[in-house]
């Protein structure tokens, strides 16, 4: 996918188209109002702006939300050595025998 | 293990597929930004066009189908690669969403055609 400030400006003229299309709706809301017509329904280029807008700005806003991840765990996996992987750091344990192997160790007067 | 939490399923094959749980919910969470996003401007498309009773509602079904039909388009052909179920992508969050839309859908009539 890439390049997010394409998107970004793909739901910015979502958004401003969309609201063109608001404020053309009630421009012939006030239009209507003025010459005493009844209202029946928006004129058709006005419902195809709106819908058009909706559809460009979801577009916009699918690729702003991120990107999907592979579900199947292996996959996750397999990127990483045994090393990394095995690594539990929790359980690291420091007092064990290998001490004895020192050579600066000193056995335990009793 | 330490490497994340692993959630495993049968398949209808009967072998056993292994499912990371981190990805499963960041999968999940964009889905559910785009739902939520969805429902708040198509009820403000509602609005501004004007529609009311049945029409509405009925626009709020379009409009899920439309983001269900994005969001296969987004994920590509091997939608299986992102998701256990296809279905439950259509129908999750319908309600919560409805509210949204409900919401957003009034407010913005408001503002174009009544005021």
């Amino acid at each position: 996918m890439g390049s997010t400030a394409a998107h970004k400006f793909i739901f910015i003229v979502g958004i401003a188209s969309l609201l063109h299309a608001a404020y053309s709706a009630a421009q012939h809301r006030a239009y209507l109002r003025i010459t005493e017509q009844e209202f029946l329904s928006l004129p058709i280029d006005i419902l195809i702006q709106g819908i058009v807008s909706l559809f460009v700005t979801m577009y916009g806003i699918m690729t702003l939300a991120g990107e999907f991840k592979e579900i199947r765990s292996t996959v996750d996996l397999e990127s990483k050595s045994w090393e990394t992987f095995r690594n539990c750091p929790s359980f690291y344990t420091f007092n064990h025998r290998g001490r004895a192997l020192s050579p600066y160790y000193e056995p335990p007067q009793d | 293990m330490c490497a994340g939490r692993i959630k495993t399923a049968h398949r209808g094959t009967g072998d056993i597929v292994a499912f990371s749980e981190s990805a499963v919910r960041n999968n999940a969470a964009v889905v559910e930004y785009c739902r939520t996003s969805m429902s708040a401007l198509s009820g403000s498309t509602a609005g501004i066009l004007g529609l009311t009773g049945f029409l509405g509602f009925g626009f709020y079904v379009f409009a899920v189908f439309g983001l269900w039909c994005l969001i296969l388009l987004k994920a590509g052909v091997r939608w299986e690669k992102y998701f256990t179920n296809r279905r439950s992508l259509l129908t999750n969050g319908f309600l919560g969403g409805l509210v949204t839309y409900i919401l957003f859908w009034t407010f913005l009539y408001g503002m174009v055609h009544v005021y």
